[in-house]
C-alpha cells in the first residue's frame, strides 16, 4: 500500500445559487417584468487535497460555505465549476434519520435508512444486531417510530449512521445525542469511527476544542474562499486570534 | 441510458422496500386496514354505476366491470402524474441529505400503485365471474397493454418531476388538465359508440389513457383484439418521453436540492 494515498481532491470548486428562482404560471400571467435572477456565490474557487486516513476540520463563520462544501462532496449539489474527485471511495454525509417513516417500526426504519445509504439488505442484516444493541432501544425496536421519545429517535438514527460506515465520512457538526450517558457513548463512538486509519473524515464544526481534539488538518473558509489550510494547531490559533478581534 | 439502468439496479431494492413501507404505513392505524384497498374501488364502481345507469340511463352492457376497468386504469395514470409533480418536494428530507437518483422516487411510487392496481384487477376478474361475462383467450394480451400504460405514464411523470420543482403552481395546472382528460378518456362511457364517427377514433387514438382503457375492455369484455398499431405508436412515444425525462433529470438533478 502506498503511503500517501489521496482520498479526496477538490479543484477550483465554485458553487453559485443563481437563476434557480421558482417560476409560477400565476406570476407569469400577472407580472410583465421578468424577475431578475439573484446570484449568490457560496464557494468561489476552493481547492485542496486530502490524504487517506486524515481527518479534516472545516471552520469558518456562518455563511462561509462550509455546509455547501460538504453537500457538494456528498454529491447532493453539483459544482458549477471545478471538480471533486473521490478516487473511487464511497461517501456519506452523516445526518440523522434519513428517510425515516414515523409510522413504521424501528426495525423497518433501520432497513429503509440503510438501503438509502446504499447498503444491501444482506449487509444491513449482518449489522442489524449491532445497531439495535448500540441504540439501547431493546423491545422498542418493534414499535412504530412515532411512539418514540425524541431522545430514542435520535439514538436510533445515530446508531444507524454510525454502524453502517463508508470510506469517506462527512460530518456536519459533531453529533452527540440523547441523555448524558448516551452522549458520552456516542461521542466516543464518533471518535472511534474517526480515528480508524482507513477512514477519511471531514468535519464541519464551530467548536474549536472538538476540532482541536479530533482533527489533523483544518481548512478555514471565509466568504467562500480558503483563508488558511494547514495543520490544525496552527490554523486554529490564527482563527482564535481572528475571532477575538 | 446506461447510467439509468445502473442506477435502477443499484437502488432497485430500496425502491421495493420503500414501496412496501409506504403501503404498510398507509394501513397502519386505520380502522379497516388493507380492506380499504378493496373497498375503495368497489365503492367508486357502485357510485358510477348508480349515476350512469340510473340517472343517465345508459345501457352499456356489463357496466360495473366496464367502469371498474376505466377507473382502475385511470387511477394508476392519474396518481402517478399527480404525485410526480410534488414528489421531490415531498421527499425533501431525503433529497437534501443524500444523493438519490430522483426517478427512483417515481419508480417506488409506481410499485405502490401497481400493487393497488393488481387488487383492482383481481376485483375485475371476480366481478366478471359474478356477472357471467364469458372469458376469452384475448385476456392473455393483458401484459403488453399494461407495459404500454406503464411506459407512457413513467415518461410523462419523469418530465413532470423536473418541471414540478421549478414551476410552483404546476400542480394546480395539472389538476385541471387531468380533470379534462378524465372526462375525455371515456371512463364511464364508450368513446367508440357515444361520439360521432370520424371524431371518435381521434379521441381514442390520440389520448393514451383512452386507448389503454379501451384496449383493456376489448380483451376482457368483448373478447376482441386491441389496436396494436396505436398501442405500438404510444409505446414508442412513451419510450421517447422516458428518455427525454431521464436525460433532463440526470442533467439537472443536482441542482434540485438548491431550490426546494
Amino acid at each position: 500500500m502506498k503511503k500517501r494515498e489521496i482520498a479526496l481532491t477538490v479543484k477550483d470548486l465554485r458553487i453559485t445559487y443563481k437563476g434557480l428562482k421558482k417560476f409560477s404560471v400565476k406570476k407569469a400571467l400577472l407580472s410583465f417584468r421578468t424577475s431578475k435572477a439573484e446570484t449568490f456565490e457560496a464557494l468561489r474557487g476552493v481547492s485542496f487535497e486530502l490524504q487517506k486516513g486524515k481527518i479534516l476540520g472545516i471552520i469558518g463563520k456562518n455563511g462561509s460555505g462550509k455546509s455547501t462544501m460538504l453537500r457538494a462532496i456528498a454529491g447532493i449539489f453539483s459544482p458549477d465549476k471545478g471538480t471533486i474527485d473521490l478516487h473511487g471511495n464511497n461517501v456519506s454525509l452523516l445526518s440523522i434519520g434519513v428517510g425515516f417513516q414515523p409510522k413504521l417500526t424501528g426495525h423497518e426504519n433501520i432497513y429503509l435508512s440503510g438501503m438509502l445509504l446504499g447498503f444491501s439488505e444482506a449487509e444491513i442484516k449482518a449489522k442489524y444486531k449491532e445497531i439495535v444493541e448500540f441504540s439501547e432501544l431493546k423491545d422498542f425496536i418493534h414499535k412504530p417510530v412515532k411512539t418514540y421519545s425524541s431522545g430514542m429517535y435520535s439514538k436510533l438514527a445515530f446508531s444507524v449512521t454510525a454502524i453502517l460506515k463508508t470510506d469517506i465520512m462527512l460530518i456536519d457538526e459533531v453529533l452527540s445525542v440523547g441523555d448524558a450517558k448516551f452522549k458520552e457513548k456516542s461521542y466516543n463512538k464518533m471518535k472511534e469511527l474517526i480515528s480508524d486509519k482507513h477512514r477519511t473524515v471531514v468535519i464541519v464544526s464551530h467548536n474549536i476544542d472538538t476540532l482541536d481534539e479530533l482533527c489533523n488538518e483544518i481548512l478555514w473558509l471565509d466568504e467562500g474562499k480558503i483563508k488558511m489550510y494547514g495543520p490544525s494547531k496552527k490554523v486554529l490559533k490564527a482563527y482564535k486570534e481572528f475571532m477575538a478581534n | 441510458m446506461k447510467k439509468f439502468i445502473d442506477n435502477v439496479k443499484k437502488y432497485y431494492s430500496y425502491a421495493i422496500y420503500s414501496a412496501k413501507s409506504e403501503l404498510k404505513s398507509e394501513v397502519a392505524g386505520s380502522y379497516l386496514n388493507w380492506l380499504w384497498w378493496i373497498l375503495d374501488p368497489l365503492a367508486f364502481m357502485m357510485i358510477y354505476t348508480f349515476i350512469v345507469t340510473i340517472v343517465f340511463r345508459s345501457n352499456e352492457q356489463y357496466f360495473p366491470v366496464f367502469v371498474l376497468i376505466g377507473l382502475t386504469t385511470w387511477n394508476f395514470f392519474n396518481s402517478m402524474i399527480t404525485s410526480s409533480v410534488k414528489i421531490v418536494n415531498n421527499n425533501r428530507n431525503i433529497v437534501s441529505k443524500i444523493y438519490l437518483p430522483k426517478y427512483i422516487l417515481i419508480i417506488s411510487k409506481s410499485f405502490v400503485l401497481l400493487f393497488k392496481m393488481s387488487i383492482s384487477f383481481a376485483l375485475i376478474i371476480l366481478m366478471m365471474i359474478v356477472m357471467q361475462i364469458p372469458f376469452s383467450w384475448t385476456i392473455f394480451q393483458f401484459l403488453p397493454i399494461l407495459i404500454v400504460l406503464y411506459v407512457i405514464t413513467f415518461g410523462i411523470s419523469s418530465i413532470l418531476l423536473h418541471f414540478g420543482i421549478f414551476v410552483e403552481d404546476l400542480a394546480n395546472l395539472m389538476n385541471i388538465v387531468l380533470k379534462l382528460m378524465f372526462y375525455l378518456s371515456g371512463i364511464f362511457y364508450s368513446i367508440g359508440t357515444r361520439l360521432p364517427v370520424p371524431y371518435n377514433s381521434y379521441f381514442l387514438n390520440f389520448n393514451p389513457a383512452a386507448l389503454v382503457i379501451d384496449s383493456f375492455r376489448k380483451i376482457l369484455i368483448n373478447g376482441s383484439n386491441p389496436d396494436y398499431l396505436w398501442l405500438f405508436i404510444w409505446l414508442i412515444i412513451g419510450l421517447l418521453l422516458t428518455m427525454i425525462g431521464i436525460n433532463i433529470i440526470h442533467k439537472h438533478e443536482n441542482s434540485y436540492a438548491k431550490v426546494i
